[in-house]
């Protein structure tokens, strides 16, 4: 089952040789006792990109990102990050911004103090990381409270201060574990117009979530599970290959009749909460369906990655 | 692997930002400079007693007009002139006398009652305020009588009435409850400088504070270094920055280093005001250099940081970090001589004693407070054994962090 680059199962593809790769994984292996955290997980991460890792607790995200980061000891498996083997990936730790599902911050300090605290362990001063400080700071929208005491932030600004401590040496590669938790709708569309613009700039961007709507946000999905990767794509490639198409919603005078005259004329159909679903294939039969129900109403629903996980989840497991 | 160079300027990032926090946090800069001030007070009147009207009696045969005229005009003594030394003993041991000062000729004897450090103290202090202006005992005014020393009736109880019996023969308490500890001088023939003798009529711990004070500076300031330095990086690592750390250019002996140079501060702070209660509240005195005796502190202080860098990999919570001090300060407390000397410690736990840090500490302060010694004096074995207890627990302290975390 492989289209338009998708893979899905072992299947790697070969790299595409114009492309930049950040992190390159092969064969990747990690047991805990018996769980097998990666299992032969392979994925590259080509250098610009937001990459979105997607998949339930336990399915090996953070694994992968910490593995990324140098943090394990695999059990087998190539890794290179940066064009740097992992087991030397310490040479571009000045080049990566590393936030984890801890804050990592100081609460007994101001907000100035932890961030002066991170751009000196990248050996940023003076102006330099004033400026770099009050820039960030207004990004994630504390810049308000720059003398406050961190302890004193509440969840979500909290958050927003580890992301601004991240990004303070302005990273080519980003390993944010969870980064949106906490944080609000609009300060998260905020967000990812910066990660946009920092993976145009060709940084590149790996992220863990469970939250899909944060998913379709990347360029590339990666959906995780048992510490293999499933299914990657973008999420529209993933929409397709889950074979997912929209649904139509009419409100009609009798769904259960209507229904079974549809499906007489082999479509997809199904009755929820008085409501006749119909899955449409092509458009061409929407006026068919429409002359022959007579809906009083009707709504369009477009499949949603989750759905095209459900689905892919219940393929590979099959 | 980690470069082994350290960048002295990531080491100062770190030793700010440890500064910083502890200079936020009012209460643990104010039990660092204040518990040792309340802890050094409780043990000093604990371990003495009432510090004025001090009876002590005078056995005048001839000589050292200046000592007697001096003794004469201290308040705090009650003087009652006698006509033998045997009188002022048997005085003392029926408790009316806190000691008395024979002096006959080139020879002055000093009787002690022992079970009073703090009489003790003054008493001496006196006695060599009043031979002061004789050349000899100018340069510091020791008491280092060694083998000098007269068995008078009981066992000896310390050799140089100081630092805990090891030079003299028998050990501290060896015959019983009342010993005589007697020294003899005036060898030095016509024109020396009389040497004071001291006698302890009653009681063993002979100036308890002078001894216990210098080590338990050491204490103090190790317990504080150790306690401080596993909580916080036991926080670093259940707050994420440790791991946040590992993916950064900071290596693990910048980071412990710079642990190391904040810390210093503060206990150069704590030492400070812990030694200025040592000795100007308590009389302990300062004989060797003041930086000498902080140089030996900030070394076991440092030891005791790296130490709690080390273990807090063994504690998951706070919780768990406070139940280390019965088992890391708890035998130094004991076993260490911080107290009592070491040879009165029981043969089988005394490899123990040597294995432990506070142990080298004390016998280094004491050396250096009491008796003046030089760097060189206590390099073999305190110094020594210091620098590589530091050295092995940092680097096991390093190593750790270097594990796999989480």
């Amino acid at each position: 089952m492989q289209e338009d680059g998708l893979v899905k199962g072992e299947e790697f593809p070969a790299a595409d040789p114009s492309q930049d790769y950040s992190i390159v994984a092969r064969g990747l292996l990690k047991s805990f006792g018996k769980l097998k955290a990666l299992n032969d997980l392979s994925v590259r991460m080509p250098r610009g990109t937001t990459y979105c890792l997607l998949g339930p607790n336990g399915s090996g995200k953070t694994t992968f990102i910490r593995a990324v980061a140098g943090l394990l000891r695999l059990d087998g498996g190539d890794l290179s990050v940066l064009g740097e083997p992992v087991h030397s990936v310490n040479r571009v730790y000045p080049r990566i911004g590393y936030m984890t599902q801890h804050k990592a911050l100081y609460p007994d300090l101001t907000l100035r103090e932890n961030m002066e605290f991170y751009a000196g362990l990248y050996g940023i001063e003076g102006w330099e990381r004033d400026e770099r400080i009050s820039e960030l700071l207004e990004m994630v929208d504390l810049a308000d409270h720059i003398d406050r005491i961190t302890g004193a932030l509440s969840g979500g600004m909290y958050q927003r201060l580890s992301l601004a401590c991240t990004l303070i040496h302005d990273p080519d590669l980003l390993l944010l574990d969870e980064p949106t938790v906490g944080v609000d709708p609009i300060l998260r569309e905020a967000f990812w117009r910066f990660f946009d613009g920092l993976a145009e700039r060709g940084a590149t961007i790996l992220i863990t979530t469970h939250l899909m709507d944060e998913a379709e946000r990347c360029k590339i999905v990666g959906y995780m599970r048992a510490g293999r990767m499933l299914a990657e794509g973008s999420p529209e490639d993933l929409k397709r290959l889950a074979g997912l198409r929209p649904i139509l919603r009419l409100w009609v005078k009798d769904p259960q009749a209507s229904a079974s005259s549809l499906a007489a004329d082999g479509l997809e159909v199904e009755v929820v909460g008085g409501v006749l679903q119909v899955r449409i294939e092509e458009h061409g039969r929407l006026k068919e369906i429409l002359e022959g129900v007579e809906p009083s109403d009707l709504r369009l629903v477009e499949p949603s990655l989750a759905d095209a996980f459900l689905r892919l989840s219940e393929g590979g497991s099959r | 692997m980690m470069g082994p160079k350290i960048n002295s300027r990531r080491v100062l990032v770190v030793a700010r930002r440890v500064v910083r926090q502890l200079k936020r946090d009012r209460r643990t800069i104010g039990l660092i400079t204040l518990a040792p001030v309340f802890l050094m007070i409780l043990f000093g009147y604990a371990l003495s007693g009432e510090m004025a009207g001090i009876n002590l009696g005078v056995v005048d045969l001839g000589g050292q007009d200046a000592l007697r005229d001096h003794l004469a005009t201290v308040d705090d003594f009650d003087l009652l002139r006698l006509g033998s030394e045997s009188d002022a003993e048997r005085l003392i041991v029926e408790g009316r006398l806190h000691g008395a000062v024979v002096i006959r000729g080139e020879e002055v004897r000093v009787l002690l009652d022992g079970s009073s450090p703090q009489i003790t103290a003054s008493i001496m202090t006196e006695v060599k305020n009043g031979l002061l202006p004789l050349k000899g005992l100018q340069n510091g005014g020791r008491m280092d009588v060694g083998g000098e020393l007269e068995d008078v009736e009981g066992g000896w109880l310390g050799g140089d009435g100081i630092v805990g019996g090891s030079s003299g023969p028998g050990g501290l308490g060896s015959d019983g409850d009342i010993g005589i500890c007697a020294a003899l001088g005036g060898y030095g023939g016509p024109g020396a400088a009389p040497e004071v003798v001291q006698r302890y009529i009653r009681g063993y711990d002979l100036e308890m504070m002078d001894s216990v004070g210098p080590a338990v500076l050491g204490l103090v300031v190790f317990f504080f270094t150790f306690i401080t330095a596993a909580i916080s990086f036991l926080r670093e690592r259940t707050q994420g920055s440790l791991e946040k750390f590992m993916v950064s250019p900071l290596s693990r002996p910048e980071m412990v280093a710079g642990y190391l140079l904040g810390f210093s501060l503060f206990a150069l702070l704590q030492s400070a005001t812990t030694l200025l209660v040592v000795v100007l509240a308590f009389g302990v005195p300062m004989e060797g250099s003041p930086l000498t005796a902080f140089g030996v502190i900030l070394l076991l202080g440092a030891g005791g940081l790296v130490l709690g860098a080390f273990l807090s990999n063994f504690a998951k919570t706070e919780f768990q970090v406070v139940q280390f001090i019965p088992i890391v300060i708890l035998p130094q407390v004991v076993l260490s001589g911080v107290w009592w000397p070491l040879e009165s410690i029981p043969a089988f736990l005394q490899p123990i004693s040597y294995a432990l840090p506070l142990t080298y500490s004390s016998d280094a302060l004491r050396a250096v407070m009491l008796k003046g010694a030089g760097i060189s004096e206590i390099l073999v074995p305190d110094l020594l054994f210091l620098v590589g207890f530091f050295v092995l627990a940092f680097g096991a302290a390093t190593l750790m962090l270097k594990r796999e975390v989480g």
